[in-house]
């Protein structure tokens, strides 16, 4: 079936195929683009895209993988929920949402075939971060706007969104060096999980800045799995086995964190954690008594600002390749509750939801409200 | 002679109750969704489809062949994983080296099959305990080929195996490139849905007629008889998961060219395990064993996959599509089951 003449036609037939696909798609432009407050290109040398403007409103598809997780569900909610605010409504005609959980030639066949339907921009996060090449293709030939955020690919082909992960394990160093107030002492590092990239990056982030010269912190690491459970034990068990810590980052988890600190009576120290409502809850309760608490992370709102940077594309308008959002969040000084917590929702609510600089605000009760009808 | 005949097919639809079930249910549902489709039963869309359908019915034929023997191979997604990471890193050349590649990856995917087979014959461990073990090391053997996704397949490969057969006929260069006349009937054929149909006429239809084929129906009825019988036990059941280790690597290699890398995946090779059972169930295969066959869970295949192309069109809420997924499998199920309430002997419902 594969023999040796496989090779040699293939060249002219195929380069033939390659070079007509070539010419759709994308052209690299140089910058800036629009909007550059909220589509903040990754580094200078990012480099940007145009696609050929098409007339609104527009089709959009979201193809998600894994579904089953608070924060999932709260991505597509927010999905949801921004498709009907006004300013953006307009722009869309149709809103497709489907999950393929974690087969990748699912997730595939499902981009290939909203494609296939006509749809204008297709919004994911991929199952695995190679083997999308085929889709990249057909959707440059059908000038299809595909959009990756949160787990994005390794690949520069295609217009990708997402926080930048060092700068997420950076900021809570910094917090804490602020708090503490001295370059020393012993600090808990909670990770994620084991073998993800987002774990490795948030790590080296932190790392950088607590390791940097002239500091002299003593660091203990467990690994919390990003689940308030898991990282509930593993802190109980470090506070029992190491005594007092000057400060905890968690990379998630974090309202577990806090009650397992509350459990074991150790006294109230600073807390750099992630974005559940929960944490906030107790910041807010406990801040006066030491529990300074900083709450980043990556928000399911990212779903608005890739649905946002793919309608600007299908304007027409010059994009980076790599999009990087400033990271959404606050501290024990800026926590009011009805604005950036909700004491009167669940704990594992994810609170980040507001971009001002990209004019994106989706209020918790109108992610609440939503149901799961599948169209706008 | 023709009321034989009708009775005679009368009686093997009767046997073949839950594969019959099976294509009609498919054929509904697939039609609904072509028709339904803004490019219905135009290339592209079948081409999608079948793109999407291959591995896992590679995956429910083999899995068919170890559970018509009376067991389960929990480890068809492991070697179908470990094949693709070997494929991201063998078929990345021109020519020969391709050739050979995928012969080290089907020997690779026989391999892990005989050694699940030899486990369970010579070490007399349920299949299902040994093929949990052997996926395990498999899956470890995959992470040790490819720590991180990655590799690269032949371009070339990846395009003529994905799309209609006339991007095939162009690339290899058969066919006048694919321009011959009489072969524009069939240009926009997808090439995978081909190789399927060649990989179950060549392979599983020759296996089931021969006596090692029918040996692993005679295990799976009544293990003791066949012994009895004088069958070749052994051979039938280390036949059977070599088959479905050639089976899953097949499905490893497309995946691999599908994907143009290797990923070593666990929940992916989990799901597909999973979803390879429910083919076959779904497809009229007794998980007792005995009776149906891989062409049914081929069908199996098409329904699980058919379903959530549906989503894709129709509008069903995004948390609710798994529960309606669900649903409908259930039904189907349960309707291959009905043939149970005309059982006249309740002693056969032991079988």
């Amino acid at each position: 079936m594969i023999k040796s003449k496989f090779l040699l036609p293939l060249t002219a037939g195929a380069a033939l195929l390659f070079a007509t696909a070539a010419f759709a798609g994308p052209k690299i432009v140089s910058g800036p683009g629009a909007d550059p407050a909220c589509f903040k290109p990754w580094t200078p040398e990012t480099k940007y895209f145009q696609w050929e403007k098409k007339p609104g409103p527009y089709r959009i598809a979201i193809v998600n993988g894994f579904v089953g997780n608070t924060w999932r569900i709260q991505m597509i909610k927010t999905a949801k929920a921004f498709a009907e605010q006004a300013g953006i409504k307009g722009d869309i005609k149709e809103l497709k949402v489907i999950s393929t959980g974690t087969d990748v030639a699912a997730q595939l066949g499902a981009m290939e075939d909203f494609i296939n339907q006509g749809y204008d921009a297709i919004v994911t996060i991929a199952v695995s971060p190679e083997g999308f090449d085929r889709v990249i293709k057909l959707a440059d030939k059908n000038n299809v706007v595909v959009v990756p955020f949160d787990n994005v690919l390794d690949t520069d082909k295609v217009m990708m969104v997402n926080e930048d992960q060092k700068q997420l394990g950076a900021m809570p160093g910094e917090f804490l060096i602020k708090e503490i107030g001295k370059k020393e002492g012993k600090i808990l590092e909670v990770r994620g999980l084991p073998g993800n990239s987002v774990d490795r990056d948030r790590h080296i982030g932190f790392r950088n800045v607590m390791e940097a010269a002239g500091n002299k912190f003593q660091i203990v690491e467990v690994v919390g799995n990003w689940d308030d459970g898991t990282a509930q034990k593993v802190t109980a068990d470090a506070i029992a086995v190491h005594g007092k810590f000057d400060g905890i980052y968690v990379q998630g988890g974090t309202t577990g964190v806090v009650r397992a600190m509350m459990d074991a009576k150790h006294p109230f120290v600073p807390v750099a954690g992630e974005s559940e409502n929960g944490f906030r809850k107790l910041v807010a309760e406990h801040a006066k008594d030491g529990l300074k608490g900083l709450s980043i992370g990556q928000s399911p709102g990212l779903v608005a600002i890739s649905m946002k940077a793919a309608i600007s594309a299908l304007k027409g308008n010059p994009m980076p390749q790599l999009i990087s959002i400033p990271i959404p969040g606050g501290d024990y000084t800026t926590f009011k509750d009805g604005v950036n917590y909700w004491s009167n929702l669940t704990d594992n609510f994810f609170t980040t939801n507001e971009f001002a600089p990209c004019g994106v605000n989706i209020s918790a009760t109108e992610i609440m409200a939503k149901d799961e009808k599948n169209s706008n | 002679m023709s009321a034989t005949k009708s009775s005679d097919l009368g009686l093997r639809l009767r046997q073949n109750m839950g594969f019959a079930i099976a294509v009609v249910l498919f054929a509904v549902v697939y039609f609904l969704y072509q028709l339904s489709h803004p490019k219905g039963f135009s290339s592209q869309v079948f081409v999608q489809n079948s793109n999407e359908v291959f591995s896992l019915a590679m995956l429910a034929m083999a899995q068919t062949v170890p559970v018509l023997m009376g067991g389960l191979d929990l480890s068809v997604g492991a070697v179908m994983t470990l094949v693709d990471c070997l494929a991201s890193h063998v078929l990345e050349g021109s020519g020969w080296s391709i050739f050979g590649g995928i012969v080290l990856c089907l020997l690779t995917g026989a391999a892990a099959g005989l050694v699940n087979g030899c486990v369970v014959v010579f070490g007399r461990i349920q299949p299902i305990i040994a093929t949990l073990a052997t996926g395990a090391i498999y899956m470890g053997l995959a992470l040790f080929l490819r720590p991180i996704p990655g590799g690269k397949i032949n371009e070339d490969i990846n395009w003529a195996m994905t799309n209609s057969l006339a991007d095939f006929a162009e690339t290899v260069g058969i066919f006048d490139d694919g321009k011959a006349p009489w072969f524009q009937t069939i240009a926009g054929f997808p090439t995978s849905l081909v190789f399927l149909i060649v990989v179950a006429s060549v392979i599983w239809i020759p296996f089931r007629r021969s006596v090692t084929g029918r040996t692993v129906y005679a295990i799976g009825s009544a293990e003791g008889a066949a012994f009895m019988s004088g069958l070749n036990i052994e051979r039938g059941k280390l036949a059977a998961f070599t088959l479905a280790g050639i089976f899953a690597g097949i499905g490893g290699i497309f995946m691999a060219i599908q994907t143009s890398s290797g990923n070593a995946d666990i929940p992916m090779a989990g799901a597909y395990t999973l979803s390879s059972i429910a083919s076959v169930v779904i497809g009229g295969t007794s998980l007792l064993g005995g009776t149906g066959g891989a062409i049914g869970s081929i069908f199996g295949t098409l329904i699980l996959k058919v379903i959530s192309f549906n989503f894709r069109i129709f509008d069903i809420a995004p948390l609710l599509q798994p529960l309606f997924e669900g649903l409908v499998l259930l039904g189907a199920v349960s309707l291959g089951a009905l043939s149970i309430l005309r059982v006249k002997n309740q002693l056969e419902l032991f079988r």
